[in-house]
């Protein structure tokens, strides 16, 4: 059986992208006016934006621009659980389909922003928020410093689109449910698993931006999210586990979750988790670990990706995020990695869940070093803040969640170069007296200026004399950033890296999330301190 | 915006309706904010957004569909979605019937101020803070939003609710010139006229001033001071799992038995705690039903009320959504939100003249759980601690790493204050007894 596609929605509901209807009004207090049914065809987008662009201008603006985007958002899941009564295996489905359409019109009107957004996307609407938007900036351009300075930026007329081969709006809940259904029956087939979670997310944001730089950019992004858990418990000792598989979260189609291993990895995911919950505790001390990338992943994230964000390090995000270790003064003089490190910010690298055509700000994407032989060398930058480094243009790190966020920097997709020499994972551990392999995320916790750090995993394995061993359990490790990274000292080949997507970032205020991805090798770090968590 | 308003919309979602149930839930929420750092304001917006949620529900099966469309098209193709994904589903086994009518309390937590201010409302407040900033030679950086929401809900069984509510919240962190100090304070209210920004810049400043060239202090078990946004970042993690009586029930938490059960009826903390659900307390947020979410489960619109979940040290109720209770035969309850720990008698003063040797700690960051089993969280202080030793405050600290669990040290509590509104619970500050931390943190 097969679900309605997104087309034949679409179709149902009377609808075409070139189609304007001017639907009957809801009487009542929550009216709101939807002039468009689909994502507007180019031009209409084109006319609408222009609204926002010459109100601006007429009312003394410096800088507008203006994004209407569509978001679509579908959510599958089931959970399989043992009948508290009868033991039999209760298979709970839930599917939450979410979409929203808006618009967010940004200004700088005496050298201060404003901006405005709403659900309600006709002329009449976008002209009085953009009025908005000015009576804000006007509001708090004394408050101002220094007038806001953006880097310079080409205008640009393109298009981008997430390559894809099936789009995951296309097929059926039936089917997705039924793929989440027989991972969960090969996982239950382990004696032991008491519970298996599976989860689909599948994300399309339609993005139009158009600014008085003379850029008018549409994009499509379509992401897939697949994932799921596996519980095991022991009620007389009163304990529980659980082991999650996670292939790749990416940009691209449904094709990367039929290919992403779900049911091949089912029956080993349940043979971990009950392998974990029998594991004993680890011995806490001195260890060397070598790391998955399902689990570095994370650890990039938090200790190099954040920490070289410039809008925390001159302090934008104090009040909330933190700032940064990672100083200006510490750009291309501070080492924060052993030579080997090699990381890179990237919005243009393929699959990776940051990719994309241009940024929020209207820059064309980019790839750009961040720590160049263990140097910190570069910071994510937006237009507004490219100037405090002394950079005449952006990195293109510039996102908001939602037609309803302020834009602002956010991660790019941060990964790590893999080993240029040859080095398998076999070699990593061959060289480990007493260490633990780590793979996938667990606990994780690092402070405000990214220095002391505490990260889980969701497997560990002993290593004793360069050999795997059994599967441990309770370990956590702790360290801080500039320590870690130079206790790194050796780095999987290209044959152990992997493109790791994290997809709900959270940072700002108010609140906005991000996804990201996090390549790197496998990797091996000397000398970390390994507490139990028991 | 109004209730009538509200169920209008509603109504003409329900009388879609061709065959089994529809359940909806109507949102529409206008913010505004202003964001501060150095020492200048940098982003300010103004959101009106609203939301429709449509479940459709039939022997066992449903689906839902949100949008943001509420033109007549759009509510028309919500439900039809809504239906087409509710008859592709199979049979939920975990099933509850649709929400029978439901008597809701009315809470007060509207504030026509909070709903009207506006950048130019919010300039004065912001600029008293930037203002003393300059003055003490700190760094500023800050947040103040002020927002309203309309909230709706209904179902095809005729169950209806309405409620409207106001959040106004004002942040500010005070960092010295040469970065080795860095104070904070917040407050909400759902009053524009209560948040006041001048006293809580001044607060910052101070805290600020005070935890500059810090001492470090070796990590190790300490008795703590934990002032009511600490405490109030540690409680409020009981709220995701470790009350959920499901959880226990499974073997999957810190109130599980050995052997199979929960520890409803034993004490798991000391005497002087109670631990309740209390919508109708005027200083913590709260809507009349329990909301929908990932948490809430089936206890979705019950009506909100007054729950001890624990009651002097005692755990008394655990929350059991309507499919949970169901099957384990107890009363289901609302999410455990709105949560109030009750205080004690004691000043912060008095706390710590009465500690021989102790760190306070100002608040927490970057909480984590580690091990759900024993709710181990780890997590790190931040913007200001403060070195106890024979009753006076003798130095700033160095910032550390805890490994910890809020039930330990709910166990080890040695004095209270009084309850006080704190990151949108009413908790007292709480001096307890070796509470560990695991390591040194260079952060300010």
């Amino acid at each position: 059986m097969h679900g309605p596609s997104r087309r034949e929605f679409l179709r149902s509901c009377g609808a075409s992208a070139l189609a304007l209807a001017a639907f009957e009004m809801v009487p009542g207090a929550f009216v709101v006016r939807r002039a468009e049914a689909a994502y507007p065809a180019p031009d209409r987008l084109e006319t609408l934006g222009s609204v926002a662009l010459e109100k601006a201008r007429s009312l003394g603006a410096s800088y507008a621009d203006i994004r209407i985007n569509r978001y679509r958002t579908q959510n599958v899941l089931l959970r399989s659980t043992p009948d508290w009564t009868t033991g039999t295996i209760n298979n709970v489905p839930s599917v939450v389909d979410s979409e929203s359409f808006g618009f967010g019109v940004r200004v700088i009107h005496g050298g201060a922003w404003g901006f405005a957004a709403s659900a309600v996307v006709d002329k009449d609407t976008i002209a009085r928020m953009t009025a908005e938007a000015v009576a804000i900036a006007r509001a708090h351009a004394r408050l101002r410093r220094e007038p806001v300075r953006l880097a310079k930026v080409s205008a640009a007329k393109d298009t981008y689109s997430t390559p894809l081969v099936k789009d995951p709006f296309d097929v059926g809940v039936a089917d997705k449910l039924a793929l989440l259904q027989e991972t969960s029956d090969e996982v239950r087939k382990v004696t032991g698993v008491f519970s298996v979670t599976g989860f689909m997310e599948q994300r399309l944001e339609e993005r139009f931006f158009m600014s008085t730089d003379g850029s008018v950019i549409r994009q499509r992004i379509v992401q897939v999210a697949p994932e799921y858990t596996a519980t095991a418990r022991d009620l007389k000792t009163r304990k529980a586990k659980t082991r999650t598989y996670r292939p790749d979260a990416v940009c691209g189609g449904y094709e990367f979750i039929e290919k992403g291993g779900l049911v091949e990895n089912a029956r080993r995911v349940g043979e971990e988790v009950v392998n974990h919950l029998k594991a004993p505790s680890v011995s806490p001390g001195t260890k060397d670990l070598v790391l998955l990338p399902t689990h570095l992943a994370l650890t990039i994230h938090e200790s190099i990706g954040h920490s070289t964000e410039l809008d925390r390090a001159m302090g934008y995000e104090a009040n909330f995020a933190g700032t940064s270790f990672l100083t200006p003064d510490k750009l291309g003089k501070f080492r924060v990695g052993s030579d080997m490190v090699n990381v890179f910010g990237d919005r243009v690298l393929p699959q990776a869940l940051s990719t994309c055509g241009y940024d929020d700000d209207g820059v064309k994407t980019k790839r750009f070093p961040i720590l160049k032989s263990g140097l910190f060398v570069g910071y994510q930058t937006i237009r507004e803040q490219a100037h405090f480094i002394g950079q005449d243009e952006s990195t293109a790190c510039c996102y908001a969640d939602s037609y309803a966020s302020v834009p602002f920097q956010r991660m790019p997709n941060v990964w790590l170069a893999a080993g240029e020499k040859a080095a398998s994972l076999d070699d990593l551990v061959s060289g480990v007296d007493d260490g633990i392999l780590i793979d996938g995320r667990g606990s994780y916790s690092i402070d405000h200026q990214r220095y002391n750090f505490q990260f889980g995993g969701d497997a560990f394995r002993e290593i004793k004399g360069g050999k795997v061993g059994a599967m441990i359990a309770d370990v956590a490790y702790q360290s801080r950033t500039p320590d870690f990274w130079q206790a790194c000292d050796l780095l999987g080949d290209q044959t152990t890296w992997q493109n790791v997507g994290l997809n709900r970032d959270g940072k700002g205020e108010p609140g906005q999330i991000n996804a990201m991805s996090h390549g790197c090798p496998a990797s091996r770090f000397r000398g970390i301190t390994v507490i139990r968590t028991e | 915006m109004d209730r009538d308003g509200a169920k209008q919309t509603i109504e003409r979602v329900l009388s879609l309706r061709k065959d089994g149930d529809l359940e909806v839930e109507l949102v529409a929420r206008t913010s505004s904010h202003t964001r501060f750092a150095r020492n200048e304001i940098t982003t300010s917006g103004f959101v009106e957004d609203v939301a429709l949620t449509v479940a459709a529900r039939r022997e066992g099966r449903s689906g839902a569909v949100s949008t943001n469309d509420l033109s007549s098209e759009g509510l028309k193709q919500a439900v039809t979605r809504a239906v087409e994904l509710r008859d592709l589903m199979p049979v939920d086994p975990e099933w509850v019937e649709t929400l029978p009518p439901q008597k809701y309390p009315t809470l007060e937590k509207y504030d026509r101020e909070a709903e009207r201010a506006r950048a130019g409302d919010r300039a004065p407040g912001v600029k008293a803070a930037l203002t003393l900033a300059d003055r003490r030679k700190l760094t500023a950086a800050g947040f103040f939003e002020n927002s309203v929401e309309r909230r709706g809900i209904a179902n095809s069984k005729g169950n209806f609710g309405f409620h409207e509510s106001s959040d106004v919240e004002f942040s500010v962190t005070m960092r010295t010139s040469d970065g080795t100090g860095s104070g904070w304070a917040s407050a909400y209210s759902p009053r524009f006229s209560e948040v006041d920004p001048k006293s809580l810049a001044r607060r910052a400043a101070d805290k600020g001033v005070e935890s500059a060239k810090p001492r470090e202090v070796p990590p190790g078990d300490y008795t703590v001071i934990l002032e009511p946004d600490a405490v109030a970042a540690l409680v409020q993690t009981l709220q995701f799992g470790a009350l959920s009586k499901r959880a226990a029930d499974e073997g999957r938490s810190v109130f599980s038995k050995e052997g199979g059960g929960n520890r409803i009826g034993e004490k798991v903390a000391h005497e002087a705690v109670t631990l309740r659900t209390d919508p109708m307390e005027p200083r913590v947020p709260a809507m009349p039903w329990s909301a929908p979410g990932p948490f809430g489960g089936t206890a979705s619109g019950l009506p909100n009320r007054r729950v001890a979940w624990i009651e002097k040290g005692v755990l008394k109720t655990m929350f059991a959504d309507r499919y949970w209770a169901g099957k384990t035969g107890v009363e289901p309850t609302p999410f455990p939100a709105s949560l109030v720990l009750e205080g004690g008698r004691e000043t912060l003063d008095a706390l710590i003249a009465g500690t021989d040797r102790g760190l306070l700690v100002t608040r927490f960051w970057y909480i984590r759980t580690v091990n759900p089993q024993t709710w181990q969280l780890t997590g790190l202080t931040r913007d200001g601690l403060f070195l106890i030793e024979k009753g006076k405050i003798t130095a700033p600290a160095v910032n550390l790493r805890f490994n910890e669990s809020p039930v330990v040290m709910l166990q080890n509590i040695e004095g209270m204050t009084p309850a006080v509104p704190a990151g949108r619970l009413l908790v007292p500050a709480i001096k307890s007894r070796e509470f560990t931390f695991t390591s040194k943190s260079d952060a300010v």
